[in-house]
Formats: structure tokens, sequence, C-alpha cells
């Protein structure tokens, strides 16, 4: 334990803790650069010093340990005038090519320069040339012009990721930041160089002027692109749709979480959002299944219309063929709320006992040991916690399919799942043998085309709710957008048809 | 003169000469004594680091943690990096006596019981590496480096190895960065390389002109030694004098001796010219006046004087000499070998580079001096290592001490230029 | 990656360069990356991309040396060499470059061909080595 004073301030901290963390932790800021709680403290960017009586020269708060007594100050005059000096070295040779420059508005040389610069240019010399625009990787631009060396990003290539693909080669001013020989930044978590990149050397390739940062809106969520849970965030720009293309989503960045996925994401989920608002399902259709190669003729519905015909037909087949010739097809997609009403409605109520949730092979990718996980959906321990375990997953698509064939299942309920896509050009034969079939689910695909009733849900950002885990770990995710279309989330559309069902049978609600 | 005393002997660099004359007596006298008795002689000695920063090397061998609370290897490394503009002193010690640096490196090894020791040396050096590399393997041939070393249980080793040719590798843990094989970004100490030095082991880091004052504190004691200089500076200095002299050369005298005596040794001023100021250590000290030609020369007289003794690179600057042109060179070379890494260094570099050349073109502003003080001021006391800091303590000395020179390049304005214009239609 | 310096200066005096398949190599062989081998490569002036001269000419230009004339001697050796500041002759014999102090002060303007220290430049002794360097 170490008392120390921080600007008139007694402060109680563990003994050698940075005095840049120590001061955030009390909520004073200590303008810095190179300094990252991940990727160490350098001390190259000379932004951060502070005054320590007794010390005859000022120190980096980032390799600063707490001592017990120490007495340090962060906002004296001489403290003042090194950080702006230091910010005033950084600008020197800075292009300030603001007004084309996509990091504006979240820009550390733009931030200083308004809380501690707001100097008067000393520069009367011609700036430094080097490369701009240089793509160096799918996602990520380089602007050689804009770096201020202060090594964030090969750190993070060389010691999080191992793959060091940049480097900072040549030597003092005439240096460069820049790809090594024959490598390319393609590595699965490139994307992150550009949110540890304090000013805009390097840009999102995907995000580059498409909406001005200060426009965006930021709602905190889970990335549901596999079973870690990531913490993002979730950035939109709903009010000037002639920007990002019309896309509500413009980006999403990583949501620091100590206990998941620290200050990162991966790329996969990081530009999962671009097809947020593509081929969505917006309106509830009857479809009469169409010939092979003819689209299905659909008739629009109101929700009450189809849960009441779906919980009608349904309750008409089970009565007849008996509920064991159902099968549902779900998946970890489902929050923890969508798994209790479909709990309620298709166990409870109905008694289906033919389920398919095993994330292969249509919701499986590669892992590593950083973050990503096999399973490409969030929540499969969500709906284990509810029983939905392996016993359920264990069965499996073929024989599904040989069910089908054998005439021993006569309907199907499938939640979010490409059955096209599993089967290919055989579902189309297995799903025309059946008596009822529903598709529920945001987006279109080949499925949706095949059912009778085809139910538009929301996408995880229209909605609030939470997942689960692999380790069991329980998150909440909020609305950062209104739903699409008629799109509800999957537990209101669950829980419109088991009221209708009961009413139907006379159940009280 | 203790280092350079058997200079003129020709055959010097050999082992058999060396010998002859007394060499490898202080190892064997050392040998036969307990480590911390040698520690005690060096601290009696008032040894301090020739290097430049004039550190009591009893101290900074204090500061290697004993082997029961840092247990692994113990490294001594001799920096033979020499690349301060104004010193060639080491060039000259290594070409002629490479054995005895090798004697004091060994000194230092079983003093802190290293049983790898090495010396880093510039690769502009040739002859000094080829000497050298002569002088390790006769030496290992007579069983004086490698195992049980004059049969006195003492075993060590000794490797050489070559710089980039970067000034900065000069510097002690960007040496270490260096020899690790990497780009000479110095370490920010705390921790210090004895500490935490070659691959995280403790590691004693001497210039090759203080290890080899080790045989001869070992072989005639601390307080012979002490005597020799000033009372908080034992022994001799060793200068490198040139510039405007007539005879520029390696010189040794005791500490506190007055710097007109080694202008003096060298032939004073060449030409019979008056001389404008005296760099005493190397271009990265400042520069001392005409006047301060009394002035004893050791590091905390230097010091008082606001400037440092650094390597003893006397550079002697006649009135010829123009003052601007001069910091400009000094710190066109800074900003050449900044190592890039911490932003007042590298920006601040060659920010007054460009100012300095601007001035010097003809182009200079009536603001320049104050701005050149004012990023002087913003760079010093703010960077990771020393070289970063002698940009603004330089440039500061040079901006206080020859304002007029300044002012001088500093008239000509841009209005002025255009009334100039006007006037000759 | 102790001795990885050795080896590039290894490489260096070889093929009078070190290219990128020498980077290539020199990573293999240290296990590290071609980030690391490259910033090495980069950093060092020892080490150069493009092959320098059978024999590399350097003249300081210390402050010592250029109070004793450096610039004259500097522009002598370009005309009498055939080869500017930095460059290397297109028959690949020799380079000429001017070099930050080479701790010869004693000898300005320090002339080294190949590292090795030949004193003072002199018009007698640049066309001197112009005649002999081959």
């Amino acid at each position: 334990m170490a008392r120390i004073t921080l600007n008139g301030r007694p402060i109680e901290t563990a003994d050698g803790a940075l005095m840049i963390d120590v001061a955030k932790e009390a909520g004073i800021h200590i303008p810095h650069y190179c300094y990252h709680p991940a990727l160490g403290n350098p001390g190259n960017c000379r932004m951060c010093l502070v005054e320590v009586q007794g010390a005859p020269k000022l120190q980096p708060a980032c390799r600063l340990k707490a001592v017990d007594g120490m007495v340090v100050r962060t906002d004296s005059p001489a403290v003042q005038a090194a950080q702006a000096g230091a910010l005033e070295l950084h600008l020197v040779n800075h292009p300030l090519d603001c007004p084309v420059c996509d990091q504006s508005g979240e820009c550390g040389l733009q931030d200083y320069y308004m809380t501690i610069g707001r100097y008067k240019s000393g520069v009367a010399e011609d700036k430094r040339h080097m490369a701009k625009r240089k793509p160096i990787g799918p996602h990520v631009m380089l602007d050689q012009e804009r770096c201020l060396w202060c090594t964030r990003c090969t750190r993070f290539l060389a010691n999080v990721v191992k793959t060091a693909e940049l480097g900072i080669f040549g030597r003092g001013h005439g240096q460069v930041v820049d790809l090594a020989p024959g490598k390319v930044l393609d590595n699965p978590y490139s994307g992150n160089v550009v949110d540890i990149c304090p000013v805009g050397a390097l840009t999102d390739r995907d995000f580059r002027y498409k909406v001005r940062a200060w426009y965006l809106e930021s709602v905190d969520s889970v990335c549901p692109g596999c079973s870690r849970g990531c913490g993002v965030q979730v950035h939109t720009s709903t009010k000037r749709p002639w920007h990002n293309e019309g896309r509500r989503v413009a980006r999403l960045k990583p949501r620091y979480n100590p206990e998941v996925n620290g200050h990162w994401i991966c790329d996969e989920g990081r530009y999962s959002y671009k097809t947020l608002d593509q081929d969505r399902l917006g309106k509830v259709l009857r479809l009469r299944p169409a010939p092979a190669g003819l689209s299905a003729v659909g008739t629009e519905l109101s929700w009450d219309a189809a849960w009441k015909e779906i919980a009608g037909r349904a309750g008409e087949l089970m009565a007849d063929k008996g509920a064991g010739g159902l099968a549902v097809i779900a998946s970890g997609a489902l929050s923890n709320e969508d798994w209790r009403s479909f709990k309620k409605l298709f166990v409870d109520s109905w008694k289906v006992v033919q389920f398919l949730f095993a994330p292969e092979p249509d919701q499986v990718g590669p892992e590593d040991s950083l973050l990503r996980r096999k399973e490409k959906v969030p929540n499969l321990k969500g709906g284990e916690a509810l029983g939905f375990g392996t016993e359920f997953r264990s069965m499996s698509w073929d024989a599904l399919a040989r069910s089908i064939e054998a005439g021993r299942i006569w309907g199907l309920y499938v939640v979010d799942r490409d059955v096209a896509g599993v089967w290919g050009p055989a579902a189309a034969g297995l799903l025309g043998r059946l008596d009822f079939v529903v598709f529920q689910g945001p987006f279109k695909g080949g499925t949706g085309d095949l059912a009778h009733y085809r139910l538009p849900s929301t996408a995880y950002v229209e909605e609030e709710g939470s997942f689960t885990n692999f380790e069991g770990r329980l998150q909440r995710y909020a609305k950062a957008l209104a739903p699409l279309g008629a799109a509800l989330p999957d537990w209101e559309i669950f829980e419109g048809i088991l009221a209708r069902h009961r009413a139907g049978k006379g159940e009280a609600l | 003169m203790i280092i350079t005393r058997h200079f003129d002997e020709p055959k010097l660099h050999e082992l058999e000469t060396y010998r002859k004359l007394g060499g490898y007596e202080g190892l064997s006298k050392a040998l036969a004594m307990k480590p911390a008795e040698i520690t005690e002689e060096v601290r009696k000695s008032n040894l301090r680091g020739l290097g430049g920063a004039g550190f009591p090397a009893a101290a900074k061998w204090g500061t290697v943690p004993p082997a029961d609370k840092v247990p692994g290897p113990r490294y001594v490394v001799g920096n033979c990096d020499e690349s301060e503009p104004g010193c060639f002193r080491d060039r000259v010690h290594v070409e002629r006596a490479p054995h005895q640096v090798l004697e004091g490196l060994l000194i230092a090894a079983y003093a802190i019981g290293a049983k790898d020791a090495f010396i880093f040396i510039r690769g502009e050096y040739g002859r000094p590496h080829r000497a050298l590399q002569t002088a390790v393997k006769e030496a290992r041939a007579a069983r004086l480096i490698g195992d049980d070393i004059l049969g006195r249980g003492f075993s060590c080793d000794v490797m050489l190895m070559r710089g980039g040719g970067t000034y900065i590798s000069g510097l002690d843990t960007a040496l270490l960065e260096s020899m690790e094989g990497k780009k000479s970004w110095p370490r920010q100490p705390p921790p210090f390389p004895t500490n935490y030095g070659l691959m995280g082991f403790p590691t004693l880091v001497h210039n090759v002109a203080t290890l080899a004052m080790l045989p001869h504190i070992a072989a005639r004691g601390g307080e012979w030694f002490a005597k020799i200089g000033t009372p908080k500076s034992g022994g001799t200095m060793i200068y490198s004098v040139s510039g405007h002299v007539e005879k520029p050369g390696v010189y040794e005298f005791p500490m506190g001796t007055p710097l007109r005596a080694i202008i003096e040794a060298a032939g004073g001023v060449a030409g019979g010219r008056g001389l404008k100021a005296v760099i005493p250590g190397g271009t990265s000290t400042p520069p001392l006046s005409a006047d301060d030609l009394d002035l004893p020369m050791d590091f905390d007289s230097v010091r008082g004087k606001g400037s440092f003794l650094g390597a003893g690179g006397i550079i002697v600057l006649d009135e010829t000499a123009d003052m601007v042109e001069v910091v400009r060179l000094i710190i066109e070379f800074l900003s050449h070998e900044s190592c890039g890494q911490c932003t007042p260094c590298r920006e601040g570099s060659v920010w007054t580079e460009r100012i300095l050349e601007r001035m010097l073109e003809g182009a200079g502003r009536p603001g320049d001096p104050a701005n050149l003080e004012r990023v002087a001021g913003n760079v010093t006391g703010r960077t990771i290592c020393a070289l970063g800091d002698t940009v603004g303590i330089v440039l500061k000395a040079y901006l206080k001490k020859f304002p007029e020179e300044f002012a001088a390049l500093a008239g000509r304005n841009e209005s002025v230029m255009r009334q100039e214009a006007t006037a000759n239609g | 990656m102790m001795g990885l310096l050795e080896a590039m200066r290894q490489v260096q005096e070889w093929h009078r360069c070190v290219t990128l398949e020498d980077e290539a190599f020199l990573a293999g062989l240290f296990k590290t990356t071609a980030a690391h081998v490259h910033e090495v490569a980069t950093f060092y002036p020892a080490f150069t991309a493009k092959p320098v001269g059978r024999h590399r000419v350097g003249l300081c230009r210390g402050l010592s040396c250029q109070l004793k004339g450096a610039p004259r001697m500097a522009a002598y050796a370009e005309k009498k060499l055939g080869v500017r500041d930095g460059q290397t002759s297109a028959d690949g014999r020799l380079s000429f470059e001017t070099m930050e102090c080479l701790g010869a002060c004693d000898c300005a303007p320090a002339l080294t061909v190949d590292d090795e220290l030949q004193g003072a430049a002199t018009e007698a002794l640049l066309d001197k080595l112009a005649a002999e360097l081959k």
C-alpha cells in the first residue's frame, strides 16, 4: 500500500502502481500516446510528464511507480508547459490534413491541442513528406505522414497477435512505419491497429469517408459472432442516410472487458456489421411454395393473423399426427430471453421432442488462442442452461433428413438456420414433403422461400437481451436501432404463437 | 601518465612487450585479492567513469546486486563505440595498447563475478578491431583469457562485437540493445544495466579508458591513484585534442590540470591566431570561453562552468570560427544520429537544424533565436536518453555565449527584404 | 538474437549489401521476424540495401574535420573519384561517402578506405587512391 498525494489529494494505491493508472482511477487524465495498458509503457511520446516532489526532472507518469509518500502534480505550470511542448514537437511535421482525415473528431492530436495546447505555431519550416493512402491489408490504410511512432501498432502485432507485419524502419526523423518485407496486414485481428492508433496514421478502409466520428451514436453491445461474446460498441448513423451508403450501423468497436476480450475484437466480428441491413426480412408472409426456380408467392399477414394461423395449423397437425412429427431447428444465436419463450412454446406447451441445435456445419469456423471460438453463435450455453444441451444437439442433420424421407416428420419450425445451405439442392425436395414449415429469422435465404410461413425477426442490434458465453458469463446487450419493417424479437414471436395456441385450447393466458 | 605512458613503444600492442613493461601484473595482483577488496581499492582511488558521465566507478559496482538476490550470470562490457565528434583517444588507445584494455576488462569481470566479458567497438575502427582480435588471441594462448586464468581458478571469456555505425550505440543501454541484435533504441532506466543489462542480467558497462585504469589501481593501490587527481576525481584524464591546434593528438593529464596546459601541450592555437572558444568534452558539451583557460579540468570544475568534461574531446576554435555554423554542424550531427524513439529528440533536433540552416542561408527571421531557445527548452530534460538532452543543452549554450552571431543572422526578415526589393526597383 | 549484427555485417561484406533475401535468411537463422531484421538492416548505416563499391572511401564530416577543410576535400574527392557523395561508381569499383565523425580528428579531415584509416585527406592522397583502388 502506498499513500501518495496527487494534485494535493491524498490517495491510497498499490505499491508500484503506475502513476498514469493511479491518476486515471482518481479521475485525472494524463495525456499520452504510447502508453496502452495492454501494450506496455515504452515512454517514447513524452506526453505524460508529471512533477514529482524532490525529483530534478519531470517524470513520465507511464513509468512512474507509486511509492509511499510520493507527492505528484499533473497540473502545475511546469507540467502544462512540458506537455504542450511535447505536443508541439509531435505536430512539427504532422501534415495537419484534418479536413480530409478520417480520424478527425477522435484524434489524440486534436484533442490535446484543444485541452493542453492552444499555442501559436512556431513552425516556419517545410514539413516532411512520406507515403499517404497506402493500403497495407484488406482492412487498414496507412498514412505515414501522420504517424507519431508511438509503436502501439508494432507492439500489438509483435506481442499480442505475434504476426509482426509492421515495423519502424530507418532511423531518426527519416524513419517510417511500414509493412515488413513480404508481409500484408491480413491477420484475423488487423482492425485493432486502427483503434489503438492515436492519430490518423492507421485508418479503417471500410469506415473511411463514410461518416464523421461526431455524427455517430454509440450503444454497448455484445458481439454475436462466436461463443466468446466480446464486448463491442455499436456505432450508428441514422440521421443522415446519405452517409455510409444508407447503412445504419457505421462500425463496431471493441468495448473493454478485462474478463472476456480485453481491448480487442477480431476482424470477423468487427466487419460483421456490414450485412446487418442487407437482405432483411421485413414482412410477415404466408407463402405458397413455388416450383423450383420460381419465387414463392406470398400473402402479407398481420402478426396477429400469422400467430393465429400458425397456432391453429400446428394444433391441428399435432392432434392429428402427434407432436413427435414436428421438428424444431434452432441455434445458439438465440438470446437467453428467446430461449425462455422458446422452451415455453415448444417444450412446455407443444411437447416437441425433435430438436436440432448442433452448430455444425453451418455455424462453425476458425478459432485461435486469442479470442476467436469455433462455434460462431453467441449463446449455446444459454440454451444448455434451459435444458437444450448436448442431448438435444446430438440430433444430426442426416438423421433429420432420413426421418423426413421416411415420413416420420410432418412439420419443421426453423429459427434462423440455413437449412438450404446444409442440405443443398435436396432441401427443396425434403421440405416439399412436409405439411408445415415455418421459417423465422432476420435475413432472407434459401430456407425462407421454402416455408409456409416466413416471420421476420430482429437483428441483435434491434433488441435488448443477454447472451451466456462459452465460460458461462451472462452479458447484457442494449438496443441500438429500431427494428426493420415488422420484425420482432424471437421471444415475442414465440410468445405470440403461444398465446394464440392457449386461447385456441381455451387455456388461460 | 598512466594509460599512455608506453604509447611510444612500437610493439606495445604485442603481449610480449606489454608484459615486459609490467602488463598483466595488475591482473595477477587482483586475482590474489578478494573481489570485495578490489572494489575497495577502486573506491579509494576515486576513479570515475571516463566515458562522459563521470559517475564514481566503485559506486556503480556497488549497484550490481549480490548473487543471492539476483541469481544468474553477470557481464562486463567495455564500451569502445567512440563516435562523438572530437573524440578519438579510444581508437589510439585500443590500437596501441589493446592488452591494457583486456587486462582492465578481466579485473572488472573478476570483481563482479562475470564469466563473460565483451568489448563493443565501433564498426569503422578497422585497425583497432584487428589489434583487439590479435590481442585476444594472444591472451587466450597465454591462458590470460579462458579457463583458470593465471592458474588462479578464475575463468572468463572475452568476445568482441562491432557496432553498426550509429552514435547512439555508445550509450550504455542502447549498446546493450545493439549487442542483443536489435536497433539501438535506448532503454529507459530504471532499471539500470547493473541490475538489468545484457539479456536482462546484471551488466557493468564501462568506457575502455575507465577499464584500463584498473590494472594500475590493482597494481599500485587506490590511494596512489587518488593522489594523482583531485580530491573527488582520482587519476588522470585522457584527452583527444583537435581543431585549431598545432599538434592534434591524444594527451593524458592528471585530473584538475588547467585547460591552458593541455592546449599548450598540443602546440597552442594553430597559426598563432586568437582563441574564440574551446569545446571541452566532445561536441555534445557546451563551449568554454577564451578566458576559461585557467579552469582546472575535472568533472566537477567543468560542470561548474556549465559544461562537461565528457569524454575529453577538446576541440579548439580560433577567432575565425562561425559559431552559428559550428552549432549547426553539431545539431545536424545529433539530428542525423537521433535514434527516432522519443519525440522531443527526433523532432526537436531536425526542426532546430532546419532553422539554423535557414538562418545561415540568409533567410533568418527576427524571432529565430528566441524560437530556438524555446524549442531547446522543450527538448532538454524531456527525452529518454542523454542524446536528446544534448540537443537543447548545446543550443542554449551557444545562444547564450554568442548571441550577437545569432542576432546578425536573424536580422534579415521578410519585411526588410521586401523593402530592399522595392528600393532596388 | 545476440550476434545478429555480426552476422549481418558478414553478409554485407559478402554481398556488399543486405538484400531482402538475405534478411529472410537471417530471420530464419535467428528465429526472428522479418520486421525485426528489416528494422535492424535499415537502422544501421553499416548495412545497405543496394551494393556498395568494392572499396568504400569515407571522408569525415565531423566538426574538427570541417574546421580543417573537409568540404573542400569532399568536392575534390567527388571530382577525382568520379563518384558523388553517397553513390557508387557505375562499374561497382568504389563508393564515396561523407561520414559522421570517424574518430580520427587528429588527422583531419580524416579519410578511410574500407574502415581503414588512411590519414588526413589531401589532394595527393586522393590522387593516389583514385589510381590505386581497383
